[in-house]
């Protein structure tokens, strides 16, 4: 069952996948340019199968659905760190995706040079980084610990830099995997009122969970995905009973 | 930009004399091989210590990019999974701080060089297109080898093994002169040879590259580039499914 939403202005849409497939390669282990000269056989995977969705500017979508049915994929296909196998994906604005919140930082550096390079990854400029470093540090939470090099943080204080640094860089679209749930209960209250900061400003969000009570209380439409096909798309309440009922 | 910082910064980040290892490792393997090749080398090369340090820096910023950068993209699979960005970034930020590098080497060479009175100001547009050439050659291949790397990870091991040879493939320790006509060829397809021969004209006044040679060696160059770009742009779709 799919809900058709009624589009006449296509300025509105900040994301649209048109017939979106990803097929993956399996690979038992590291390839070789020496094996791939002698065999050339390749067993794939479908990931996602036709994918169809428009996402409105503003628009909270909740993306559910089991373990491997293809969730991750979709988020790293509409982020834009993946790219699909066939169709096509078009977003509008600036995407931030909190899929790997500790990828992106170099052990080696202080925490403060990670800020600058996460930052710049994430499409910002120098004086833009300096210009909110502060918020960026205390939001954190790193306190004096920001001069030290990042193979000394905690898994917590890593996760919580991620975080401060991608909602900081000023997203138009935020993408959010269910990973963000991994912090403490602290951090989790204070990073659900910098998301819902981010609604306010008319963000678009897209946050995939196992959590019914998370996805109810954030978003308002629900795609639920199995076996790489969209099963439902439609108003959070309908979608999400559906899928506790299935 | 924000990336070669980086890649300089990690470099030197525990090494007291940082950028004095830039000057300090070719000095010492111009001492080693100079004092070797003296007793091998028929014709002499005028002012050969000079000419082995020009060939060897140069050398060493081929083989020192291409080696980090073909493995960078798995290397950096950290960056490749956290945004959508220009991946050229990675490997390019790794032949960018190289770069600087091979002028501040240059720089400090330029004194010797001077003072020997080898230098005219007339050899400075040689001089960079030597430069222009030796950039657009290493950027190529290595977009190209470190685009395939993604997906063969033996690749890195065939670039190793193949500088080895082509280091004594290149006219850094000997002069094209003392190759048979015959064998010309295999000097043709090499591009370093007209890069680094330009190089040695430019700073130690050692003779230019035929234009054969040169025609044939800039080819190949914008050859591999186009191709290194365009396997690059190809392949780095699909990055994230390989990292």
């Amino acid at each position: 069952m799919t809900i058709g939403f009624n589009m006449k202005n296509n300025k509105d849409i900040a994301i649209t996948l048109t017939n979106v497939s990803k097929k993956y390669l399996i690979h038992h282990e590291k390839p070789t340019l020496m094996e791939r000269l002698i065999k050339r056989e390749n067993e794939e995977y479908l990931a996602l199968q036709k994918i169809n969705i428009k996402i409105r500017t503003g628009e909270r979508v909740g993306i559910v659905g089991l373990n491997g049915s293809g969730k991750t994929t979709l988020l790293k296909i509409i982020s834009g760190i993946s790219a699909p196998t066939t169709g096509r994906v078009k977003t509008i604005g600036k995407v931030v995706s909190l899929i790997d919140l500790a990828a992106g930082f170099h052990t080696d550096l202080t925490g403060l040079q990670n800020i600058y390079l996460n930052g710049m990854l994430l499409g910002m400029s120098k004086s833009e980084i300096k210009n909110k470093l502060e918020d960026i540090i205390s939001f954190a939470d790193i306190g004096r610990f920001i001069d030290t090099p990042l193979f000394t943080y905690s898994q917590g204080m890593q996760l919580r830099l991620g975080f401060s640094i991608a909602v900081y860089s000023d997203p138009d679209i935020l993408i959010i995997d269910e990973n963000i749930e991994s912090g403490d209960q602290n951090f989790q209250v204070k990073s659900f009122k910098k998301i819902s900061e981010l609604i306010k400003k008319n963000k678009t969000v897209v946050f995939a969970s196992h959590r019914m009570d998370l996805i109810r209380k954030m978003v308002t439409r629900v795609i639920w995905i199995d076996k790489s096909k969209i099963i439902a798309d439609g108003p959070v309440k309908k979608v999400v009973s559906m899928y506790e009922t299935q | 930009m924000g990336m070669t910082e980086k890649d300089l910064r990690v470099r030197y980040k525990n090494t007291v004399f940082g950028f004095l290892w830039v000057i300090i490792n070719p000095l010492m393997q111009m001492i080693v091989i100079g004092f070797v090749f003296r007793f091998f080398i028929k014709e002499p090369i005028a002012n050969y210590y000079l000419y082995l340090l020009v060939g060897l820096l140069v050398w060493n910023f081929f083989s020192l990019s291409l080696s980090k950068a073909t493995p960078s993209i798995v290397n950096e699979r950290n960056l490749i999974k956290k945004a959508k960005f220009q991946r050229e970034v990675i490997p390019l930020s790794i032949i960018l701080s190289n770069f600087t590098h091979l002028l501040v080497a240059f720089a400090i060479l330029l004194i010797p060089i001077i003072l020997s009175g080898l230098f005219s100001i007339f050899k400075i547009p040689t001089l960079l297109i030597a430069i222009v050439l030796l950039f657009v050659f290493t950027s190529g291949l290595s977009l190209l080898t470190s685009a395939l790397n993604v997906r063969f990870r033996d690749v890195s091991f065939f670039v190793q093994a193949i500088l080895i040879v082509w280091f004594y493939a290149t006219p850094v320790v000997y002069s094209i002169f003392v190759i048979p006509h015959n064998l010309i060829w295999i000097w043709r397809l090499n591009p370093m040879t007209s890069i680094i021969q330009l190089f040695q004209n430019a700073l130690v006044s050692a003779p230019a590259p035929g234009p054969a040679m040169l025609l044939s060696n800039v080819s190949i160059t914008i050859l591999i580039a186009f191709f290194g770009i365009w396997t690059f742009k190809k392949e780095s779709k699909n990055f994230d499914d390989w990292v």
